[in-house]
């Protein structure tokens, strides 16, 4: 029998489906994906923000044009 | 006719003729093309993320447009051969696009330049309204003499 795994986990609602104004983040906005981003500029997995798959794929697209077009940096905190 | 956005970054030390110099000539390239320009938008200097072609800093210019695809490559090739062009992204927006949809895409550019103009004049207003810090209770360790405690 498989013992009765005890995983609490609250519910996680990803950020982009139970908002419906923003459908997709555009890579243009910076001050948005800011969010997503860690302080030496690693996107952060999605197990942490609970969002879906969909999302979090569209999400690092977006990041990677930004960091492209330097809106974002590739690595490290040399901005500040 | 497929819509793209272009954006590309000038260098810094250019001159304010040097830089419409090159925005008309890489419009021009989409007009000539039988191509549509839905909206052109200059950000302006911004602090670049990292270095580009040992440069800090950059200007940014915002290119909405639907055009056929080999103007796109003419255009990047224009570029690539212009040295003050730092750096060009283009991205495809949609495959096909009417008439319809140019104008009301043009119409959601002008919308959202006038939002972000009466956002910035509200920023201004709010940041000249400061806060005055509300001034702490002393505690007052003396002891009123003049209070009795009646019954």
């Amino acid at each position: 029998m498989r013992p009765q795994k005890k995983v609490f986990q609250r519910q996680k609602v990803c950020r982009f489906c139970s908002d419906p104004e923003q459908p997709t983040v555009d890579y243009k906005d910076v001050k948005a994906l800011r969010n997503f981003v860690t302080e030496r500029g690693k996107i952060i997995p999605r197990r942490i923000y609970g969002t879906c798959a969909t999302h979090q794929r569209q999400l690092c697209e977006a990041i990677k044009r930004a960091r492209q077009i330097a809106l974002l940096p590739y690595s490290g905190s040399n901005q500040r | 006719m497929r819509r793209y956005e272009t954006i590309y970054i000038l260098r810094p030390t250019l001159s304010e003729d040097e830089i419409n110099t090159i925005i008309e000539n890489s419009s021009s390239i989409i007009r000539t093309g039988n191509g549509q320009i839905i909206s052109v938008d200059k950000w302006g200097m911004r602090k670049l993320a990292y270095l580009i072609k040992k440069e800090s800093q950059g200007f940014y210019v915002y290119c909405d447009y639907a055009t056929d695809p080999a103007n796109v490559a003419e255009m990047e090739r224009k570029f690539r051969i212009d040295d003050a062009v730092m750096k060009y992204m283009t991205v495809k927006l949609a495959d096909t696009i009417t008439e319809e949809e140019i104008e009301a895409a043009r119409g959601e550019h002008e919308a959202a330049k006038v939002a972000a103009k009466a956002a910035e004049a509200a920023e201004g207003d709010n940041e000249r309204d400061s806060d005055d810090s509300d001034s702490d209770d002393s505690d007052s360790d003396e002891i009123d003499t003049d209070t009795k405690e009646d019954e």
